[in-house]
C-alpha cells in the first residue's frame, strides 16, 4: 500500500456555496505533502472531512486501505489519523500533560489514572522529545502562543498517527520557533509518519515538504514537487490575479 | 460536642455531599438547577423505606441513592438533547416535576411533607460525606475525569480525540444524580422530615451557586463553596451577637452572600478555588527536564 | 359556565404572565441573558407601591397617592435593572468558550434576586402585606361571568405594550440598532452601533415592564410580599418557552396558555397538581420542540 490517504471526487456544499468541487489526491507513505491555496480555498474544510467533522456531499476517502468515509468520528484517531487546529484548540483549563495525555486517549482504559508517574509516562516523554521546556502541570490557557502551538502538535503525535494533519502549524510562530517546529516535523517524518500539511508559509513548505498540492475555489489546480509548482502559471494566477498583472520575469523565478 | 455544634456540622456534611452531585455534572459542562429534585428523590424514596417498610437505614441509604440515580440515568438521555440555557431550563423543569410528583403521593404525605423515625446523627453523616469526597476525587483523576474536563473545554475536539460524549455525559449525571440521592436519604433521616417546600427552586439555585462560587475547575471548590456557604453566615450571626450595633449582620447574611456571587462572577467568575491555585500550592510549576534551567 | 369562568381567570392570570413572559423572552432573544432578576424588579415595584401609598409603621410609609407610588415603583424597578446592566451583563466577556460560559450573567442575576429580596425583607418584614387599590374588587359582569378590571386592564395593556415593542423593534432606528446587536454584536459595533449605549435600552424596558406587571399583579391580587416574584416568574419562564426564546408575541400567547393551564388543572384537580402540567408539559416542549410552539430567535454560544 502505497499512499496511506486517498481521496477520490470528494465534494462538500454549505448551503448554495460549494466549498469543495471533485477533488482528489493520494498522499504516499511516508511523504511531506504541503496543501496550499489561498485564503478561501478550502484546505481546512479538507481537514474536516477528512477527520470527519462533516459527511461528505460525494466522494470518498480511504486511509491505510480502509475506506472511512462513514467512519465515526472517534474511530478515526483509533485508525491512524490525527491533527492540528488552525486556531489553537487545546483545551484551556486542563494542564499540558493532560492535553497531551488527550492524545492517546483513545488507546486508554477510562478507569485507570490520569495522575502519577506511569501514567503520565508517554505524555512527559512527548514533551522532552519536543523540547518544551514549559511546565507539564501548567494549565496552557496561561503559556505563550507558540508553546500552546507546539503542545497542540506533540498533542497529535501522542496519537501514534499514520498520518499527521496539519492546519497551518507555523502560523504565528517566530523564526526560531518555526525552525524548532520543522526539526520535529523532519524527525517525526523520518520515524515514519506521513505528514500532511496546510501552509501559507512557502519558505516552511519548500524545505520541508516533497510534494505539493494546490487548491483554490474548492478545486484541485495543480499537483506537483514544490518547484513545479512554483512555476505553474494557473498557482501564480491563482495568488497574484490574472495574467496581464504578472511581471515578465517572475513566472520564471525559482 | 455542643448540639448546636453536632447540628452545624451534619448540615455542613449534608451539603458538602449535595454540592459533589451538582459538580460531577458541572465538570462536564452540564448545569444542573434543579439540584432539589435528586435530593428529593433519594429523601422521600429513603425515607418511606425506613417508615413504611421498615427497611434497616443503611439500605436505605443505598437503595435510595440507587433510585436517584436510576431516575438520573433514565432523564439524562432526553435533556441531553438540550443544550445550554436550554438545559438549565430543562433540569429546573424536571426539579419541579418531581416536586409536582412527590406533592400528590398522599402515601408520601402530600403538601405536610414525610416524617420518619430512624435517625441519622454524625457517626454516619460525616464518614459518608468524607466517602464522598474521596470517591470524586478518585473519579476526577481517572481517564473518565479527563474525558469530562475536556468536554467542558471543548467538546467537539473531545469527541476527535475519541471521547465518547454521549456515554460520558450520560455517567456524569447519573453519577451526580446517585450521589444527590445519597444526600437526600441522610437529610430526610437527619431531621427527621422532608417535604418539597423547602427543599425547592430556592434549595438548587442556592447549591448551584455555592458549588460555581467555590469553582468547578478542580475537586476541592465545591467543599470550599460549602463549607464557606454553610460557615459563613453562622459566623456572621455569632459576630452579630457580640455586640446589638452589629445586629444588622445577622440579618444581612443572605444579601451578604448575593452581593458576594455578584462580585465574583465579575471579578473571579471561574470560582475561588482554581487550578492555577491548587497547581501553584501543590509547587508543581517546575520544568520539564532537570537540567533544562531556562525558563520558557 | 364554570368551565368558562375558569379559562376567564386563566386567561387573565395569563395576561399578568405575559407581561414578565415578554420582559424575560425580550432579553433573552435580544441578549443571550436569562434574566433572573426580574422576579425581583416585580417585587421591587409592587412593594416599592405599597410601602409609599399606605400609612403604617413599616419603612417608608409616607402615604402617597398610589398613583405617584406606582410611578416610584416602576422609577425604582427601572433604576434596579440599569444597576444590573452596569454591574452583571457589562462584565460578561466570553472568555475560553467553553461549555458554562453563558450561564455567567444567569448565576449573576440570581446573586441579584437574592440580595433585592432579603432586602426587601430586612425592610418589610417576610410576612403578605394587604395592598388594597381602590379598582381591586371592581368587575365586568357579562351574563354571569365576571372579568376582574384590572386582569383585563393587565391583558390589554400588554397586548398594546408588545404591539408597541413591535413597532419599535421594527420601524425605529433604535429597534434596527437592538436587532443588530442581537444577531452580531461585534457586527453591529463595526456598523456605527454603539453598543454601550444601547443595551440598556432593553433593561430599561424589561425593568418597565417588569415594575408594571408588579403593580398590576399587587392591584389584582391584594397582597404583596418580598418573595411575590419567586412563583410568578418561574411560571412566565414557562411562558416564554412555550412561546419561543425570543419572540415577544409568542411570549404573550406562551403567558396565557399557562395561566389557562394552572388555573384549569388547579380547578379540576386541586391546587397540589398545578406544578405537573405546566413544568410537564415545557419539559416537553424543551426536549422535544425546543424552538416552542411559535418558533423562536436564534440563541446560543457565540452570541456574545
Amino acid at each position: 500500500m502505497s499512499s496511506v490517504l486517498e481521496l477520490a471526487g470528494v465534494s462538500k456544499s454549505f448551503g448554495g456555496l460549494k466549498v469543495i468541487d471533485d477533488v482528489s489526491f493520494a498522499v504516499k507513505r511516508g511523504s511531506r505533502t504541503a496543501l496550499i491555496g489561498p485564503n478561501g480555498a478550502g484546505k481546512s474544510t479538507l481537514f474536516n472531512l477528512i477527520s470527519g467533522v462533516y459527511p461528505l456531499d460525494a466522494g470518498r476517502i480511504v486511509a491505510l486501505g480502509t475506506d472511512i468515509t462513514d467512519m465515526a468520528v472517534p474511530k478515526r484517531i483509533g485508525h491512524g489519523i490525527a491533527r492540528s487546529f488552525q486556531n489553537i484548540r487545546l483545551m484551556p483549563h486542563l494542564s499540558t500533560l493532560e492535553n497531551l495525555m488527550l492524545g492517546e486517549h483513545h488507546r486508554a482504559s477510562p478507569w485507570a489514572l490520569a495522575r502519577g508517574a506511569r501514567a503520565t509516562a508517554n505524555a512527559r516523554a512527548v514533551l522532552a522529545q519536543a523540547d518544551l521546556d514549559t511546565y507539564p502541570g501548567q494549565v496552557v490557557a496561561d503559556l505563550p502562543y507558540g508553546i500552546q502551538k507546539r503542545i497542540e502538535v506533540a498533542r497529535a503525535i501522542m496519537a501514534r498517527p499514520s498520518i499527521l494533519l496539519l492546519d497551518e502549524p507555523a502560523a504565528g510562530l517566530n523564526s526560531s520557533e518555526t525552525a524548532e517546529l520543522r526539526r520535529m516535523l523532519e524527525r517525526l517524518s523520518e520515524s515514519g509518519v506521513t505528514l500532511l500539511v496546510v501552509e501559507h508559509d512557502m519558505p516552511f513548505v519548500r524545505t520541508l515538504c516533497d510534494h505539493v498540492v494546490v487548491l483554490n475555489f474548492g478545486r484541485k489546480i495543480f499537483e506537483g514537487t514544490p518547484e513545479e509548482v512554483h512555476r505553474d502559471h494557473g498557482v501564480l494566477e491563482a495568488y497574484l490575479g490574472p495574467a496581464a498583472e504578472i511581471p515578465a520575469g517572475v513566472a520564471h523565478a525559482a | 460536642m455542643s448540639g448546636y455544634l453536632a447540628g452545624l456540622l451534619a448540615v455542613l456534611a449534608i451539603n458538602i455531599i449535595v454540592a459533589y452531585s451538582v459538580f460531577v455534572p458541572a465538570a462536564a459542562g452540564l448545569l444542573n438547577l434543579g439540584a432539589a429534585g435528586f435530593v428529593l428523590v433519594g429523601a422521600y424514596g429513603a425515607g418511606a423505606m425506613t417508615a413504611l417498610f421498615g427497611v434497616p437505614l443503611w439500605l436505605a441509604l443505598v437503595l435510595g441513592s440507587l433510585l436517584a440515580g436510576t431516575v438520573a440515568f433514565l432523564i439524562s438521555f432526553p435533556i441531553l438533547r438540550t443544550r445550554g440555557i436550554y438545559m438549565v431550563l430543562a433540569t429546573f423543569a424536571f426539579a419541579e416535576v418531581v416536586a409536582g410528583v412527590l406533592l400528590n403521593i398522599p402515601a408520601l404525605g402530600g403538601a405536610a411533607g414525610l416524617s420518619v423515625m430512624a435517625y441519622a446523627g454524625l457517626p454516619l453523616v460525616v464518614p459518608v460525606a468524607l466517602c464522598v469526597i474521596g470517591f470524586v476525587a478518585w473519579l476526577m483523576s481517572t481517564r473518565f475525569g479527563l474525558s469530562v474536563r475536556a468536554i467542558h473545554d471543548d467538546e467537539n475536539v473531545a469527541h476527535l480525540f475519541g471521547v465518547n460524549l454521549r456515554s460520558t455525559q450520560v455517567a456524569a449525571m447519573t453519577i451526580g444524580g446517585a450521589i444527590g440521592g445519597i444526600g437526600g436519604a441522610l437529610l430526610v433521616h437527619q431531621f427527621n422530615f422532608i417535604d418539597v417546600q423547602s427543599t425547592g427552586v430556592l434549595f438548587s439555585i442556592y447549591v448551584l451557586l455555592y458549588v460555581l462560587m467555590g469553582g468547578t475547575q478542580t475537586v476541592w471548590g465545591p467543599l470550599f463553596g460549602a463549607v464557606f456557604f454553610t460557615l459563613a453566615p453562622e459566623a456572621l450571626r455569632k459576630l452579630s451577637e457580640l455586640d446589638p450595633a452589629l445586629k444588622f449582620l445577622e440579618s444581612s447574611r443572605y444579601m451578604t452572600f448575593g452581593i458576594a456571587v455578584v462580585l465574583l462572577m465579575m471579578w473571579r467568575p471561574q470560582g475561588v478555588i482554581t487550578r492555577t491555585m491548587i497547581e501553584r500550592l501543590a509547587g508543581s510549576r517546575k520544568p520539564v527536564a532537570a537540567d533544562a534551567g531556562a525558563a520558557a | 359556565m364554570q368551565l368558562l369562568q375558569q379559562i376567564i381567570n386563566g386567561l387573565m392570570l395569563g395576561g399578568i404572565l405575559a407581561f414578565l413572559a415578554v420582559a424575560f423572552t425580550l432579553t433573552i432573544g435580544m441578549l443571550n441573558f436569562l434574566n433572573f432578576t426580574i422576579p425581583a424588579l416585580f417585587m421591587i415595584a409592587g412593594m416599592t407601591t405599597w410601602a409609599l401609598s399606605s400609612s403604617g409603621s413599616h419603612m417608608f410609609a409616607w402615604g402617597w397617592h398610589w398613583a405617584w407610588a406606582a410611578c416610584a415603583g416602576i422609577t425604582l424597578a427601572v433604576l434596579a435593572s440599569l444597576l444590573i446592566e452596569r454591574f452583571t451583563y457589562r462584565y460578561m466577556k466570553a472568555r475560553f468558550g467553553d461549555a458554562t460560559e453563558h450561564a455567567l450573567p444567569l448565576v449573576s442575576s440570581l446573586g441579584f434576586l437574592i440580595v433585592f429580596e432579603h432586602l426587601a425583607m430586612s425592610l418589610w418584614g417576610a410576612d403578605p402585606q394587604r395592598f388594597e387599590l381602590p379598582f381591586k374588587d371592581s368587575n365586568l359582569r357579562i351574563g354571569g361571568l365576571i372579568f376582574g378590571i384590572p386582569h383585563l386592564t393587565s391583558l390589554f395593556l400588554a397586548v398594546a405594550l408588545v404591539a408597541l415593542l413591535h413597532w419599535l423593534l421594527t420601524r425605529t432606528r433604535i429597534g434596527r440598532s437592538l436587532r443588530a446587536i442581537a444577531e452580531n454584536p461585534d457586527a453591529a459595533t463595526l456598523m456605527g452601533v454603539e453598543v454601550q449605549r444601547i443595551v440598556p435600552v432593553v433593561f430599561v424596558i424589561a425593568g418597565s415592564l417588569s415594575g408594571l406587571a408588579g403593580i398590576l399583579y399587587a392591584a389584582s391580587y391584594g397582597t404583596v410580599t418580598p418573595f411575590m416574584g419567586d412563583a410568578i416568574a418561574t411560571d412566565a419562564i414557562a411562558g416564554m418557552v412555550l412561546g419561543g426564546l425570543g419572540n415577544i408575541w409568542g411570549a404573550i400567547a406562551g403567558g396565557l396558555l399557562v395561566g389557562l393551564v394552572k388555573v384549569l388543572a388547579i380547578s379540576t384537580f386541586g391546587a397540589e397538581i398545578e406544578k405537573i402540567p405546566v413544568w410537564g408539559l415545557l419539559l416537553v416542549i424543551l426536549i422535544l420542540r425546543p424552538s416552542g410552539l411559535f418558533g423562536h430567535t436564534k440563541i446560543g454560544k457565540g452570541k456574545f
